[in-house]
Formats: structure tokens, sequence, C-alpha cells
């Protein structure tokens, strides 16, 4: 055999079992399981193709969890992985879920609102499949997913994302992302109906307040604080000062641009009576001007780039050596959520929102976030759900 | 950490040179740095040994949907080119306005305009229109060096023109600006510089023929070649991604690839001579594989270079310099980032840099439309240099890359310095998109 042909042989063998390996590694991140423990509070668990058919049987589907007061009262929906690669808001989420119990009114939680998200990787910006979170029993493993909804669920992209209804001209990346496609519609694309199906159980529930938990760059002005538009304004402020004032951490309002359609702070006040809140943390991670992407980077926030930038007065966040650890990021989110549950309840207190049993900032940051997560494999097997 | 990253960016370079000294393709010599990038970066877990196949594999898919739109793009225009289609409008194109000089390098400009506006992509105008503007041009007296380098400027510039800009579209989307008022920051640069390059490049009739000698030179077109024959698949094409726009909720998303494919069907049944689809697709796909194959590769090297911090090093190297030298070296930064990562480089460099320009108080709509002139002119540098191979090859010149690249000095100059001062006086050009709106 020509030795050219043997050197043929040998590189397309050695390419074949890269791609074998490196498929196995993705096609098991795609099907990973993650337990989700429902805590105490958790009353009914419903799916989001429920209030959609067009998701049913799809990736887009994803579990929905009531947490119903022994009193009626107002209704708040929190949704995390929006942006799957966002990962405090999950940690947050489930923190609330695995531990709330709600004496009056009703928590609607969707852990996972870009399921198909949350099973998809980023090409091109080297993610991690997974991160782990130490607990007391051992680690909690979770995957890392993409800011988009993966094109294995939804396929082609237009050459452009027309929004509906307002026909303003979006990337074509954003016709995955379910922060561009509010208010929805049944008939879209699957992100569309994603999101109307969340503005059906917005409206089917009447939901009072909606929360759609993220994280932001520490380069990216609109970080750390709570986007709320007109109506929500002044509920969005009293929690910024309370927090500050008690919790001695800082987080700032940003007005939702009229503008700029598409986002759940914008399109969820318009289409419906609910007031929404959109919370940004800081997350280095996500961050251009950073060292390698790892977990460590995920998880600690600690980067030199970063801290050489900070010193410059380069980034809009404090920042120094300590990073931005997700303690800090989730235990704000957990104080700020709850702040905005009070600040509703002593608006309308007819339509009081009492959560007991949840951490705030402090508790979070001294205990860590897995300190709060349950062992799957000793609760009840009805107690757990995957997703 | 920095160490680090640096001697693994230093193993990239040399693994690059070393192939090239070797005589191997840039589509291999870029192999050679990400897989050597990545080696390298498994002796500090960055990323962990384990994983390196899997961030090439997945690298490998980042321009998936591009390399779908070149591969049926292309082969549409195949198609066209083979039944005869192309020289047809060409033809009629000399017959018309082979005197009125002005007026079909205007028309001409407009043709190549059109397609990369409308989907954001110069690759689309150069493979959908590129084939016969490029005869077009020739007859009318023009060197194919300056033809090509007509073709790579001006369909530059329709990717960067309105309503459709990636780059733009890209960073508005990573820095939650909204993708509106770009309408005239675009469109106003876009028209006055397609113009200037025209008629800079193309005024001079540098070698001059009887009219009715070119038409007799030019190679016949089958008998029962029409317009409609010509027109239709490009009605078809056009109509669907024009459908789209005008009813968005009531027409399936078809994507560019499959619009491609309708339009090419078409061209195949009109045909008045019998195509053998099977083979033309697959030499057309042989012909384009060094192409697809950049493409794939890029994606890795970008993949590695991530995963290692090569990239944030690169990037924070460009957000830390100082104003007025950032302004200075966005002529070269922005250039040569497109030319390593393409569309890429919006995401890396062009977040940061439109957050850092608005928070120093410069308008982010206008300066970002400033970068976006200046972006299509990395698509012309290695190692992808995608629209300037595209350029080199539906123009059919034999000449080095180079020298081709060379007769773009006085435009590329021109865009540069409109791209720049757009930038830095975008607080003062606000107007334009107070009035785009």
């Amino acid at each position: 055999m020509p030795r050219i042909q043997l050197i043929k042989i040998l590189l397309l063998a050695v390419v074949v079992a890269a791609m074998i390996n490196g498929g196995m590694e993705l096609y098991k991140h795609r099907h990973y399981q993650l337990p989700i423990v429902a805590g105490p509070g958790v009353t009914k668990v419903s799916k989001l193709s429920e209030y959609c058919e067009g998701i049913k049987g799809t990736m887009a589907d994803t579990n929905v969890f009531f947490l119903e007061g022994r009193e009626p009262g107002g209704k708040m929906l929190i949704m995390a992985n929006t942006h799957s690669n966002e990962p405090a808001a999950l940690l947050a989420t489930l923190i609330f879920m695995e531990n709330a119990v709600v004496e009056k009114g009703t928590l609607i939680l969707i852990p996972m609102f870009n399921h198909s998200g949350s099973r998809n990787t980023r090409p091109g910006d080297g993610y991690p499949l997974y991160f782990e979170i130490p607990t007391d029993w051992g680690s909690k493993k979770f995957r890392m997913g993409n800011r988009d909804a993966s094109w294995l669920d939804q396929w082609p992209d237009p050459d452009v994302y027309v929004h509906y209804p307002d026909r303003q001209l979006l990337s074509f990346i954003d016709t995955r992302n379910t922060n561009r496609t509010w208010p929805g519609r049944p008939g879209g694309p699957l992100m569309e109906r994603v999101t109307y199906a969340a503005m059906q159980i917005i409206r089917e529930e009447k939901v009072d307040i909606v929360i759609d938990v993220h994280g932001a760059e520490t380069m990216f002005p609109v970080t750390n604080c709570i986007v709320a538009p007109e109506k929500s304004m002044r509920i969005a402020t009293m929690t910024t000062l309370t927090v500050k004032a008690r919790e001695k951490f800082d987080n700032h309002v940003e007005p939702s641009p009229s503008g700029f359609r598409g986002l759940s702070h914008r399109e969820i006040g318009d289409f419906s009576d609910a007031m929404p809140f959109l919370l940004e943390a800081p997350i280095p991670f996500l961050d251009q001007p950073t060292g390698p992407k790892t977990v460590e980077l995920l998880l600690d926030g600690k980067d030199p780039f970063l801290l050489s930038l900070s010193k410059k007065g380069l980034l809009f966040v404090p920042y120094d050596e300590t990073g931005w650890p997700i303690e800090k990021r989730v235990g704000q989110h957990c104080s700020v959520i709850q702040e905005l549950m009070r600040q509703f309840t002593r608006k309308f207190p007819e339509k009081t929102i009492a959560v007991q049993n949840v951490p705030k900032y402090a508790d979070v940051v001294k205990n860590g976030v897995g300190y709060y997560y349950h062992n799957p494999d000793e609760t009840d097997k009805k107690s757990v759900y995957f997703n | 950490m920095q160490i680090q990253i640096g001697i693994i960016l230093v193993v990239m370079i040399a693994a690059y040179v070393l192939a090239k000294a070797k005589k191997l393709s840039v589509e291999i010599s870029m192999l050679a740095a990400a897989v050597a990038g990545g080696v390298a970066g498994v002796f500090v877990q960055t990323p962990p040994a384990g994983q390196l196949a899997r961030h090439l594999i997945e690298g490998s898919f980042t321009y998936l949907d591009v390399i779908l739109v070149f591969s049926t793009a292309t082969i549409f225009m195949a198609i066209v080119n083979e039944s005869g289609g192309v020289n047809y409008v060409v033809r009629v194109t000399i017959k018309y306005f082979y005197n009125l000089r002005i007026i079909a390098l205007l028309l001409l400009m407009f043709i190549i305009l059109i397609p990369g506006a409308l989907t954001g992509a110069g690759s689309v105008s150069l493979l959908v229109v590129g084939a016969p503007t490029a005869l077009a041009l020739g007859y009318l007296g023009i060197p194919n060096r300056k033809v090509a380098a007509i073709l790579f400027i001006v369909a530059g510039l329709s990717a960067a023109a309105p309503p459709v800009n990636i780059w733009a579209m890209i960073t508005c989307a990573g820095t939650a600006i909204p993708y509106v008022g770009f309408e005239l920051p675009l469109a106003i640069p876009v028209l006055i510089l397609g113009i200037f390059t025209m008629l800079t490049l193309g005024w001079k009739r540098e070698s001059r023929m009887d009219k009715q000698a070119v038409l007799q030179e030019m190679p016949e077109v089958p008998a029962k070649m029409s317009w409609w024959r010509v027109l239709l698949p490009f009605l078809v094409f056009f109509g669907l991604v024009i459908a789209y726009r005008i009813w968005p909720f009531d027409v399936p998303i078809l994507g560019l690839p499959l619009q491609f494919v309708a339009a090419a069907l078409v061209a195949w049944l009109l045909s008045p001579k019998k195509i053998n689809i099977l083979k033309l697709s697959s030499d057309t796909m042989r012909r384009l594989l060094p192409l697809l194959a950049t493409m794939v590769v890029v994606g890795m090297l970008q993949q590695i270079m991530t995963i290692t911090g090569v990239r944030g090093m690169l990037s924070y190297a460009v957000i830390s310099t100082p104003l007025i030298l950032l302004f200075i070296s966005l002529a070269i930064v922005i250039p040569v980032s497109e030319g390593v990562l393409t569309y890429g480089a919006a995401a890396i460099l062009g977040i940061p840099l439109i957050w850092f320009l608005d928070s120093i108080g410069l308008h982010a709509t206008v300066a970002l439309s400033g970068l976006s002139l200046l972006w299509p002119l990395g698509d012309g540098l290695p190692p992808t240099a995608l629209i300037g191979r595209l350029s080199v090859m539906v123009s059919d010149y034999k000449g080095s890359y180079w020298s081709f690249l060379k007769s773009t000095w006085l435009p590329w100059i021109v865009i540069t310095v409109v791209g720049i001062l757009m930038v830095v006086f975008s607080a003062k050009l606000d107007f334009l998109v107070r009035w785009s709106m």
C-alpha cells in the first residue's frame, strides 16, 4: 500500500474515533436527566404542554411546579433557565422548590423554562458539559446548557427573525431565544409556543407577578439589577433600596425599553395584567475577555483579565480577587425574589404571598448552595421529578 | 494564567507555521493549530484530556448553517450557469448597456448589493449573481483582477447593508441593544462607498472591443433560453425570502438552504438543455470543498481558542487598549478578527467593544454601523478569506491572491476611514438613527 494511502487511512481512523468519542459525550449530555426533588410545599406538578398543545411530545416540554398556600392570596410565577447558560437562576429556583412552604398565595415554578436550551451546547464557545454543586450528601450534577434552544428541536432558522406581533427585525439566532419570543403564539416556531404556554399560565392562573431569573456579564451595563417596565417600577425600586439597606448588597433598577420587543419584562406586562420583573446577577463566565471557560470560572467567577479590567474601571459591578462566587449570585436571587414578594404584599395586602423556609443572601453565602438540596436517592420517589 | 495562555498561543502559531512550511493547505494548517492548541491545553486541564475530542467535534459544527447555505446556493448557481442562463444575462446586459457605462456599473452594483442586503451574507451575493456580473464587468473592459476586487468590496458592503446586517444583529443580541434605527447609518455609507468603488475600480475601460465583436466572442446561449427561464428561479428564491418578510406569521420558515434548493429545482426544470444534476452537484461540492473545510476548521479553532483562554486574552488585549490607540487599531483588529473568526468576531470583539464605547458616551447604533463597514474587509484576509476567495473563484481570476487583494487598496482605505470616523463621531451622527425610526 502506498505510504500516502496508509497515512490517509490512519488519519481517517483517528477522525472517526474522535467523532465517536466526542459524539457520545454530546449525546449523553442531551439525554442526561437531572433529578429534582419536590419539597414539602409542592402541591401539584403539571407540564407546560398542558397550556399549549403544540409543545406536547417535544424537547420543549417541561415541568411546572405549583406550591399552593393554605390560604388564598396573590400568585407569583418564577422562571429559570430562560437562558440555560446562566445557572444561578436554576440553582436559586431549586432552593425555592425544595424548601419553600407557602402560607398564603401560590408560587408557580418553572425551573427549566427553555428545556431544549438546557440540553443544547454552544459550538465555538467551549462550555463545559456539566457542573457540580457540593452538598452534605455528595455533589449534585447539572447540565450546562445554552442560551438558545437546540437546532435538533427547532430548525431551520429564518434569515432574519420577525418578532410576533410587532414585526421588529431581530437576529435569526433569536428565533430560538425564549427571551425574544414573547408573547408567543400557539402556531409559531417551537420557542414562540413555549412563551405562549407561559403566557397562558399567566392569564389562566391569573398570576400577579412574574419573575424571569437571569445572569449577565460584568461588562454589560444591565447587570446586577432588576429590569422592570413602568407598571413594576415602584416595587422594583423599593426592593433594591431595601435589600441594600437590610442585606448589604447592591442591586439597581433598569427600565424595560419599550422599543425593544420580545423580552419577558416588556411583553408580559403589555399582554397580561401581571407585573413582570427580570433579575440579573453577574456571571463572569459569560464575559468575552476571560481566561479558559472552566467549571471553576463558572462557579467562583474569578478571572485575572476581569480583575485587570475592573481596575481600569471597565466593569459595571464591583470586582476583586474573590470574584463573583455562585453563592453570592444565588443568594442575591433568593433575597431579591423574597423582597419582591414582600413589597408586592405591602402594596396589595389582599393578594398577600407569604412564603417560609427559604434562605436569604447571607444564609446562602454562609452555608453554600448545596446545603439546601436534598438527596434524591433518599427521597420518596414520588417526590423526585426529572428535567 | 496569562503565561500559560501565552504559551498555548505560541504553540498554535508554531503549528500553523510549521504546517505551512510543509506546504500543507490553509485548512490543514489551521487544523494543526487547533489540535496543537488543544493538546497544549490538556497539560493544564483546559480542556481536560477526556474532553478534547468533544471540543474539536463540537467546534466543527459552529458554522453548519453557513455551510448549508454555501452548498445549496452554489449548486443553484451552477445549474443556472450550466443551463446557459448566466451567459444569457451577460449578453443582454452588454447588448443594451455597453455604451452607457455609468448606468451599467450602477446597475451591476445594485444587482450585487440586493441578495447580500436581504440575507446579510456577501457570499450569497457572489454565489447567486457573482458569475454573471463578473462576466458583464469583464466585457465592459475591466480586467479580471479589478473585477474580483469590485465583487469583493461590493459583496462585503452588501452584507453590511440594511435590512439584514448579521454583525450588527449578533452584537445587538449580545448587548441587548434593539436592532432598530440601523437603516440610514448603514444604507448611506454603503451606497456612497459602493458607488465610489464602482467608479474608482471600474470607470477606466482598459480594453475596448467593438460591441458586435464582444457579442460574437461571447459564448453561445441555448436557442430556447429566454428571460422567464432565467428569471423564474431567482423570482422563486427572492419570492420566498420576501414572502416571509411580508407575511412572517403565515409563511412557514423554510430557511435559506431550502429556499435555494427550491430555486435550484425550478432552474433545473426550466433548463433548455438536459443537465445531469447528480454529476453537477457532485462536481460543485468538490469545487467548494476547500471553502467548506475552512468553515469547519475555523469553528474548531474558535472552540479551542475559547477553552484554552486564547480568545479571551485577545479580547482583553483589544478592550484594554488606550482609547486613541483603540480607534486607530480598529483598522487592523476588526478585519483581522473577521478573517480568523468570521461572524464569531462580532460576538467576541463586537459585544465588549460596544459596551465599552457606549459607556464612554458614544452612540452604540452608529458606532456599530461603523464597525459593520470594517468587518466585511476581513472576509478577504486569511485564514478564512471567504468572500475574497469566492470573488476570485466567480471572476475566474488566475493571478495570485495577493495581487487581487492589493487591487482593493483604495476602496479598502476609504471604507476603513469612513468606518472609524463613524465610530469616533457616532454621538454627533445620532440624527441618522432618529431619522431611521
